[in-house]
This record gives structure tokens, sequence and C-alpha cells, in this order.
């Protein structure tokens, strides 16, 4: 066998590698793209604003397709690329709050819907208390949730995550996604009852 | 603020759970055949899982399709 015969062979081996790598990015950035709904939609609500999260969305998805090959084929893309974009909101510091005091309205789990059945003449029909609540209501009282409990109810109950993949994304023991959005979802329906008093102008 | 006194503070208790189906099996029979009996709970059961329906409902916002195509350019070019 000749040196360039080796040269050759070698060269088709890279060549072939290179194309079994670029099929792979492919398919990557195309299974990543597929899921952007769904980021989009957790990323709004982690974020306070539409164009953050518009923005934060973008940074993510430039950060995964540079660093796509660190992702390991088969777990979970949708949870790699939230935990990117928790990351990157996490850096941009988002932490100033709009600080809520609310934690006086923590009372129960029970609080929200007593304040709302009891102001409205006794109608006691579950889904007719809720649509008390109009969609701003929601999306404002859930913006005033502090960051630390709002980042797991986005993920759980908007993002339909696992415990496990929220600790995971969010790098917080099992526990405290437990504690904090059993309190996180307390807190949520405080602001939810304030804001439907307001409301009704009591 | 509230001087309310929940009567039924362990259903309360495994509520969240039930909810989010975490809840071990006996748990979950416990949790069952306490709402079978008590109306205020399972009154508030509903409550709570149609809070959560409507929560997501609303959150529900899609992105510009100027984001989606400016996510796409992002793709990084085969050579």
């Amino acid at each position: 066998m000749s040196a360039a015969t080796v040269v050759d062979m070698s060269e088709g081996e890279d060549a072939q590698r290179l194309a079994a790598e670029a099929r792979d990015r492919v398919r990557f950035e195309e299974d990543a793209l597929a899921l952007a709904d769904q980021v989009y939609r957790v990323a709004r609500h982690l974020a306070n604003s539409r164009e953050d999260a518009e923005e934060l969305v973008q940074e993510t998805y430039v950060r995964a397709f540079r660093s796509w090959s660190s992702f390991q084929p088969g777990t979970n893309l949708r949870a790699w690329l939230l935990r990117i974009l928790t990351n990157l909101n996490i850096d941009r510091g988002r932490r100033q709050q709009r600080a809520p005091q609310m934690q006086a309205l923590e009372a129960n789990d029970y609080y929200l819907y007593d304040k709302l059945s009891e102001d409205n003449d006794g109608v006691s029909d579950e889904d007719r208390v809720v649509e008390r609540l109009s969609q701003d209501d929601i999306v404002s009282s859930l913006a005033a949730v502090p960051h630390d409990f709002r980042d797991v109810i986005v993920l759980v109950d908007i993002g339909d995550f696992s415990y496990a993949d929220a600790a995971q994304i969010l790098d917080i023991p099992v526990g405290t996604v437990m504690s904090r959005l059993h309190r996180g979802r307390r807190i949520l329906k405080g602001a939810l009852a304030e804001t439907a008093l307001e409301e009704a102008g009591t | 603020m509230s001087s309310f006194i929940d009567p039924c503070a362990h259903c309360e208790e495994l509520m969240q759970p039930y909810l989010d189906h975490v809840l071990t099996e006996a748990e979950r029979v416990e949790a069952e055949s306490h709402l079978d009996e008590c109306d205020y709970c399972r009154r508030r059961y509903r409550f709570e899982e149609s809070l959560r329906v409507y929560v997501r409902q609303a959150t529900a916002e899609q992105m510009r399709p100027e984001l989606r195509q400016k996510l796409s350019a992002l793709r990084i070019p085969l050579n």
C-alpha cells in the first residue's frame, strides 16, 4: 500500500465523519426549532416582558446551536434548552423585582376560592368562579410572583415539566421544587384574589 | 387577614400533590375517599383543577412569526 493510498483512505474517512456530523447537527437544529413554540411559551412567563422573552429565546438558540455537540441524544432536549434559557435569564440579572407585598395573602389553598365565591352572590359553581378572572388578571398576577417561585410554577404548570426535570433545569433539589411550587401557587392565588377584589370594587 | 379556619387541613395538604399526580397509591386512596365524602373539599379540588387549566390557557401566547424566522436564521450553515 503506497503512502498516497493511506492519505486517500484517511481523507475518505474524514469526509465520512464530517458528513455524519453535519447530518447530526442538522437534525439537532431541526429538533430544537420544532420545540421553539414550547420554549417560547415558557420563556414568556419566566421573563418580565415579551421583548425580554424574545431576546432570551434568541440567545438560547444561539448558544444551543453553538454547543449542540454537548447535548446527549436521547435525553430531554426541551429540558436542555430550558436549562440554557433559565441560566441566561439569571445571568441577565433579572432579579430586580417588582416588590410583591402579598405574603399576608398566602392564607391557605382555598383562600382565592372563598374570596371569589363569597363575593359572587353565593354562586359557587367552580368553573364560573374561575371565569371571573380575566386573562390579563392571570398574566399580571403571575408576573408579580417572585422569580424563585414563579420559575417552578411556569416550568411545571405551564411547561408541563416533571418535578425532576424542573429540579434539573433550575439546579435545585426536588424537595425545593415542591415547596416552592406549593408556596408559589399560594402567592399566585393571593395575587389573583387581590386583583379580582379590586375589580369588583370592594 | 383571613380568620377562616380550614376544617380539612390534611386534605389541603394532599391536594397539590394529588393534582400533580405524585401521591403514593395509599395517599391517593386516602385523598379520594375523603373527596367522596366531603363536599367542601370536592368543590375546592374542582376549583383548583379548573384554575390550573385556566392559567394554562391564559398564558398560552404564540410567538411572533418574526421570531420564528430569526431563530431559523441562527442555524449554522453547512460548508
